[in-house]
Parts: C-alpha cells; structure tokens; sequence
C-alpha cells in the first residue's frame, strides 16, 4: 500500500534521514519506533508531503507521491494525526470534525456519528472550542478528525505523547478499533512497549537509519529492543 | 449638541473606511502572518479604476464600481502571487521590504499613468441629504453609504468567514498552516482568496473615501492606509471585529479630535491613543491572547 524507498531527507545542511526504506501492506499496523530524534516524525512528515525528500521514492497504492503536494494526499486517503495534535484550537470540535473531512464535498451525518461511536466524549463536547478540551481529549479530537477523512492509511504520530497511562491505553484501544474497521495503520512512538503490542511489524529507526525490524512479537522480545526500549 | 452629533456621524463615516481598509489588513495578517503595506495603495488604484470608469469611459457609477472591485482584485492576487509567494518561508523582514517596495511601485506606476495633477473624483451618490433636528442637522447622503456599505461588508464577511466551507479554511490555515495542509487545504489557494478579498474590499474603500474627500493623487491612498493598518493593530490584529471596532474609534477619536482640540494635532492625537492602548493591552482591544495547551 505504501512503499518508501531509499529516501534521504535534509533540513537545510543537516542530514535527517538516511536512506530509510520500508513498506506497509494493506490490513497491517506498522510501527517505527526508536529514540527522540531518530527521524521518525521526519520520516512521517515526508510522507504527508509537508517536508519533501531530496532522493529517494514514496509510493502510495501505486501512485507515485514523493513530490506530490502534500495537500492533494488526504483526497487519495492517506491521513496523518500530527505530533502535538495541532487540532484547531479557535474552533469547534464540530468545525474541527469539519476540516477534516474538507476533500469531501458534504460529509455524511453518519461520518460524524462513527466519530461519536468512538469517542463519546466529543459528542458531548460538539459545540466547544477545541482549546478549552483536556489534553487526552485534543488527541481524540486530532484522531477524530483525521478518520473524518476516511482515510485507508492512517498515520498517527506520538498519539500517546503527554497523556496518562490510562488515557494511553484508551487511545491504543481505538487504534486498534480504527484498525478493525478496515484501516491500515502507520504508528510512530516513543512508547515502545504499547506500540510493539498492537503492531504486527514494526520497525526501530536509530539516527536517520532502520536499525533493526521484525514482527512486533520479535522485537518486543529481542534482548537489544528490551535493552534499549523497554527497560532492560 | 448639534455639532457633536454632527462630529459623531462624520467620525462613524470617516471610522466605516478606515473599518474596511483595516479589515483587509487584518485579514492578510492573520492568513500569511505578514503586513502588506501596499494595501493602502491598492485603495488608490480602486478609485483610480473608478473615476476613469466614470470620467473616460462614461460608465454609470456601479458598473464603474464593479470594475474597480475587479481590477482590485486582481491586482491583489497578482501581487501576492509575484511579489510574496516566493518570500513564503522568508524571513519576515523580507517581506516588509517587499511589501513596502510594492507600495512604492503602485504609487509611482500610478503616477507614471495619471500624472501628477490631482484628478476630482466624480460624486456617485446622487440623492439628497437627510435633515433631522428641523434641518438643524444635515446628514450627506455619502455619508449614509459608507455606514451602510460598511455594515453590509461586516455581516457578509462575518457570514462567510464563520459558515462557508472557504471562510472554514481560512481560519483553520490562520491558525495552523501545517495542520490546514493535513486536511487537504491548499495553503496558497486560501492565501490569495484571502488577498483577493482585501483588494476587493479596499477597492470600495476607495471609491468610498474618494466620495468624501474628492481629490485623487497617487498617495491618496497612502495616509487612510496607514491609520487603517493603525485601526487594525488598535482592535487587535488578525481579528475581524477589532477592525471594524478600531476603524470606527479611530475615525470618532480623528474627528473629535479635529472639533474640539486641534486640526493640526488631530493625527498626533489618534496616534497617541493608539500608543496608550497598546502600552495597556498589547494585543489590542479584540486581540487574541496567545496561549497554547502543551
């Protein structure tokens, strides 16, 4: 479904990704995880096509999309739940719902209402502006809005990034229900052990480069991930 | 009493131009986060359009109108697209730069085709003035427009910025580019839909100011320019309502000041205002105040 080959990513001198290639089928979840700084949201925001690789090839269900302008990619059904949510903080969770759904003509009520299946919470909230939510939330509202879209490959970056352990557990459970729903799953995380859970594959990126992949079952067990990622 | 009034309804009159310059600024501010300072020229070339529609062309007033809206229009696109589209991810000095040296080229293009001597705008608005108060109290028939002309570009702008799929956009790229991309927005599209509004809007500023105050130089547009750019910081730059609001103030605020205390002060005075206001509330009377979840 995706293919990502050899591409190497710059900002401005400095050499972000080197030569990452991998692939994500239909139907799997795939995670990259790693350390801070190993360009896994580099190489997310290189597929969305808010930052464009300097060689290399990204291809998305056949389509060549390295260079695409990322704001034609949500139309071909890839969605991306950004780092830090960036949900529309001045806005309405409705409107919020909205934008995301944007390459649509007119969204279906029942769009809003699968949203609301998942995350009641925004049901109850519709009318409020998005900066007066909670943090766990504005995540929901940021994954509400990116399946608004109707994605068929969803790419989540950090979903768990300041939240706590229950609303963590909560967030990876409706990732899974995304993913029962028919949605290939693109996960990024710093938090190595829920992600090696849920992924089918996954793969470890260290300083711009794949350093090891596998099953998630494997890695969660390889002495070097349990080393490095899961405290000992 | 009757001249207050009297200084009151002029300074409303006065406040709806600037309110309708302003609104172009603020508009472009909160979009492309950049200040265009050519806006106020692009109000020149509108009445500019408008008296040739109606002097040499012998248009009747609205078609002369319409295609000052037009021209405006797209002369804003066309700037934007040549002179700060490029400048996008330029440092923000850059684009002040840009957006001066563009003024200057309107001013000086204006002048290269107009000439220098002042042109007298045609009067448009060809029915009677109100008397109230038993004829204490005349009320121009200009005046009566630009209210009117401003009320009506606030509700529709309001209408179209809080429930159109477009208007949607634009606040969404407002607040965050990367994020509106994400949706599926094209940025540059909203962003010269947006630049395409203000020139339209400062085209009927034009037309309107040139009504009221009728002689037309190359730099008429530049003073409104400035003090409607003023309005917009005084109500809050990037929100709507703090335009309209410190347009109309600072028209009252110049023209009571130009009644009761001194015409030649009047300017130093709404400045001094301005000044006052921002020591106390920088983000201006409407501004949003920035704070951010982590």
């Amino acid at each position: 479904m995706l293919t990502v080959e050899n591409i190497h990513v710059y900002y401005g001198a400095i050499h972000a990704i080197k030569g990452i290639s991998f692939e994500v089928n239909e139907g799997e979840i795939v995670a990259l995880i790693g350390a801070n700084g190993a360009g896994k949201s580099t190489t997310l925001k290189t597929i969305s096509g808010i930052m464009h690789p300097r060689s290399g090839k990204i291809s998305f269900l056949g389509e060549d999309i390295t260079h695409t302008d990322g704001y034609k990619l949500p139309a071909k059904g890839l969605a991306q739940v950004p780092e830090g949510r960036r949900i529309f903080l001045q806005m309405t969770v409705m409107e919020n719902l909205e934008m995301g759904a944007y390459v649509q003509k007119k969204p279906p009520q029942s769009d809003f209402e699968n949203v609301f299946e998942h995350f009641p919470r925004l049901k109850e909230r519709r009318s409020q502006i998005a900066g007066t939510l909670s943090g766990g939330e504005q995540q929901m509202l940021a994954m509400g809005r990116a399946l608004m879209s109707r994605p068929k490959l969803l790419m989540l970056d950090e979903p768990s990034m300041g939240l706590a352990p229950i609303l963590v557990e909560e967030i990876f459970k409706i990732i899974q229900e995304f993913h029962a729903a028919g949605t290939t799953i693109l996960l990024v995380e710093q938090n190595a052990e829920m992600a090696l859970q849920i992924a089918d594959r996954a793969y470890v990126l260290e300083s711009g480069a794949i350093a090891l992949s596998g099953t998630g079952k494997e890695l969660a067990e390889s002495d070097e991930i349990k080393k490095a990622y899961l405290g000992g | 009493m009757m001249s207050f009034l009297s200084s009151l309804i002029s300074g409303v009159s006065l406040g709806s131009v600037y309110a309708i310059i302003a609104l172009g600024y603020t508009m472009v501010y909160g979009i492309a986060k950049m200040l265009n300072f050519a806006h106020g020229d692009v109000i020149m070339v509108g009445a500019y359009i408008c008296f040739c529609g109606i002097s040499y062309l012998g248009l009747p007033p609205i078609l002369a109108i319409i295609l000052a809206i037009i021209t405006c229009t797209v002369l804003g696109v066309v700037i934007e697209g040549l002179a700060y589209k490029p400048l996008r991810s330029a440092p923000s000095l850059a684009v002040l730069i840009t957006a001066i040296g563009v003024s200057y080229f309107l001013q000086n293009a204006a002048l290269l085709i107009w000439k220098s001597d002042p042109k007298f705008f045609p009067s448009i608005v060809s029915f009677e003035p109100v008397k109230l108060f038993d004829g204490q109290l005349t009320v121009s028939a200009v005046t009566i427009v630009t209210v009117l002309c401003c009320i009506a570009v606030m509700v529709c702008l309001t209408v179209f910025i809080s429930t159109s799929k477009t208007g949607k956009a634009m606040r969404a790229v407002s607040e965050d580019k990367v994020a509106a991309q994400l949706m599926g927005i094209n940025v540059n599209f909203t962003i010269s839909v947006t630049f395409a509004i203000g020139s339209g809007l400062a085209a009927v500023a034009g037309v309107l100011l040139c009504s009221a105050y009728p002689t037309l130089i190359p730099t008429t547009g530049s003073m409104p320019g400035i003090k409607a750019f003023t309005a917009a910081v005084f109500g809050g730059i990037g929100s709507i309502p703090g335009a309209m609001l410190g347009g109309i103030l600072l028209g009252v605020i110049e023209t009571f000041a130009k009644a009761y205390i001194s015409t030649q002060f009047s300017d130093a005075i709404v400045f001094a205002v301005l000044i006052i206001v921002l020591l106390i509330k920088p983000t201006g009377l409407l501004g949003k105040k920035v704070s951010e979840k982590v």
